[in-house]
């Protein structure tokens, strides 16, 4: 069932928040092998959607009343673990909640548990988690992409029937393509980071994951709010995105990439993409070629950029306030030890780049080149939305691959973003969403819209998805 | 980058390598700092460096007192507290 369905049924009161909760936590225990959740909150789930139930009047009409939800476990739950897949944080209970889950339980959702993601948000295939690989439901033997994988393969694996993740990089897109669901990205500042474990500031953006745009635009609604404990939230009029997917923006002029086909998108992806014009074309839509060969020098930006605000934020793991801590003679031993033995391979990785970019006599050739590229690629974003309406990409390179995958190229793990990485740098809203199928395996495609544009993000992809049924396929 | 200068960052960063894994890890720096060098073909010189997407103001709210600060519950979450401190290893020998 559908995230649309479910709630209707829940507001004719056809089913109940207890009901949808215990279906929901059945689910989660029969898809245990998929290795989706790190925390399960069974009990406090129940007594909640026994509470929703007694107090029906109160929530019928909220935008996520009754229905259960999976958090990525980088947000902090007051009094729940939260550990973003890390050692450092595998026994931490925060002492306050994040916005985001605070917005998702106001408007009436269930929280049944917290998902596994790349340790601190770093990795593209959910294979740098602390607790584990997740698989992707689609092949047990794939990845589901990452670093929000666990919340994409809940919804992929209809557990929920909507998630939270973050997307620094791709976290929530890549995931959600690889997982054949529907995912979006804001604005840089259209939702808060307060309370969501900071991996990259100046990039880290929550968004919805679910099986279609109706339900990533009720999500939206429910997460997106002024928040003054960011000093980086933006303070807007608040928009009702679902009522937005009925409204008629016309036809869009929508850019495309001029020479896609030597990026190394695969044969299959590349196919599923011409196919997805064609039905935009059906629907009245018209095309206007970009020349946007800067795109790939966006990956050398964020892999100096990112690791520098990531040794940064995570120099607060020191053992000292709260975490993991290891047994030292001093002080000096205890944050070496500490470090060494809490964070994984690929965040220590990202520790000594950030460490070495941002380093004395290094930081010009860096970190100061780094942000050039991005004033490039953000100049390169404007100067394309004063022509065209969205642009639209591929999400991803391939499809979802074999866990352990070998590649004679080292970076191949870092190209997985490619495609994604640019809107961050530009601080732009994107939506990945299902665009075909092959060997049995989800496609995914994206537009990129103009700052703080996700109504007609999410209306464009409504428009496609009730012409076309890749978000209904489940494994 | 030599073991010399992997020491340094190791030190930088707070972080450790065992002595034997010491090479991989220098080269997997390379490696990426290989891909992240593709920037010196650009010509950036007429670009401003980027910090923030949406080139944000500060923001300021009055000065007034929202929340106490819950020094207990604080503390109860470090690994090692005694009364109103955090207890780590001695620092001055």
């Amino acid at each position: 069932m559908n995230f649309q369905e479910t709630r209707n049924n829940f507001r004719k009161k056809q089913v109940s928040a207890k009901e949808l909760t215990e279906e929901s936590l059945k689910k989660a225990k029969e898809k245990s092998e998929l290795n989706a959740f790190i925390s399960h909150f069974e009990e406090y789930a129940l007594e909640r959607a026994s509470n929703i139930d007694a107090n029906f009047d109160e929530f019928k009409d909220k935008p996520l009343g009754g229905i259960p939800i999976a958090h990525k476990d980088i947000f902090c739950t007051d009094g729940k673990k939260t550990t973003c897949a890390s050692k450092m944080l595998e026994n931490f209970i925060p002492p306050y909640e994040s916005t985001v889950t605070k917005n998702c339980n106001d408007a009436g959702s269930i929280m049944i548990g917290k998902t596994n993601m790349d340790e601190f948000a770093m990795g593209s295939s959910n294979e740098t988690s602390f607790f584990g690989p997740v698989k992707n439901p689609w092949g047990q033997s794939l990845v589901p992409g990452g670093s929000s994988g666990g919340s994409a393969a809940c919804v992929a694996a209809d557990i929920t029937t909507i998630s939270t993740g973050t997307d620094t990089g791709g976290s929530i897109r890549q995931p959600a393509a690889l997982c054949g669901i529907t995912g979006l990205k804001p604005t840089y500042g259209l939702v808060s980071r307060w309370g969501m474990i900071a991996f990259c500031s100046s990039m880290d953006q929550a968004g919805p994951l679910a099986r279609d745009a109706f339900a990533c635009s009720a999500l939206l609604n429910a997460m997106a709010s002024y928040d003054e404990k960011d000093s980086t939230c933006s303070k807007r009029e608040s928009i009702d995105y679902e009522k937005g997917l009925n409204k008629d923006f016309g036809k869009l002029k929508i850019g495309i990439l001029k020479g896609i086909e030597n990026l190394g998108i695969s044969e299959e992806v590349l196919n599923a993409y011409e196919s997805s014009k064609k039905i935009l074309e059906q629907l009245g839509h018209s095309f206007v070629e970009l020349d946007f060969t800067e795109l790939s020098s966006g990956i050398c930006s964020y892999y100096v950029i990112a690791p520098a605000e990531c040794s940064s934020n995570l120099s607060r793991f020191d053992g000292v306030k709260y975490g993991h801590r290891s047994e030292a003679k001093n002080i000096s031993e205890l944050y070496l030890k500490t470090r060494a033995e809490g964070f994984g391979d690929e965040v220590q990785k990202r520790i000594l780049i950030g460490s070495y970019v941002l380093s004395a006599g290094f930081y010009d050739a860096y970190y100061r080149k780094a942000q050039k590229v991005r004033r490039m690629i953000k100049s390169k974003f404007d100067e394309f939305f004063k022509d065209v309406d969205l642009v639209f990409l591929p999400t991803t390179l391939d499809q979802a691959f074999e866990m352990n995958r070998e590649s004679t190229d080292p970076n191949r793990m870092y190209k997985e973003d490619l495609l994604t990485i640019p809107a961050n740098l530009a601080g732009l809203p994107a939506m990945s969403l299902p665009n075909g199928f092959s060997k049995n395996l989800p496609i995914g495609a994206q537009f990129v819209g103009n700052y703080f544009s996700e109504e007609l993000l999410l209306n464009t992809a409504h428009k496609m998805q009730e012409v076309t049924d890749w978000h209904k396929m489940t494994p | 980058m030599n073991k010399i200068e992997l020491k340094n960052l190791l030190f930088l960063a707070r972080l450790q390598v065992k002595e034997e894994d010491q090479d991989k890890t220098i080269e997997k720096l390379q490696n990426t700092f290989e891909m992240i060098d593709q920037m010196n073909d650009l010509d950036l010189d007429k670009f401003e460096p980027l910090n923030n997407p949406l080139e944000l103001t500060n923001v300021s709210r009055s000065d007034e007192e929202k929340n106490r600060n819950k020094k207990e519950e604080f503390l109860k979450k470090s690994p090692k507290s005694d009364e109103d401190y955090f207890v780590v290893p001695k620092i001055v020998e």
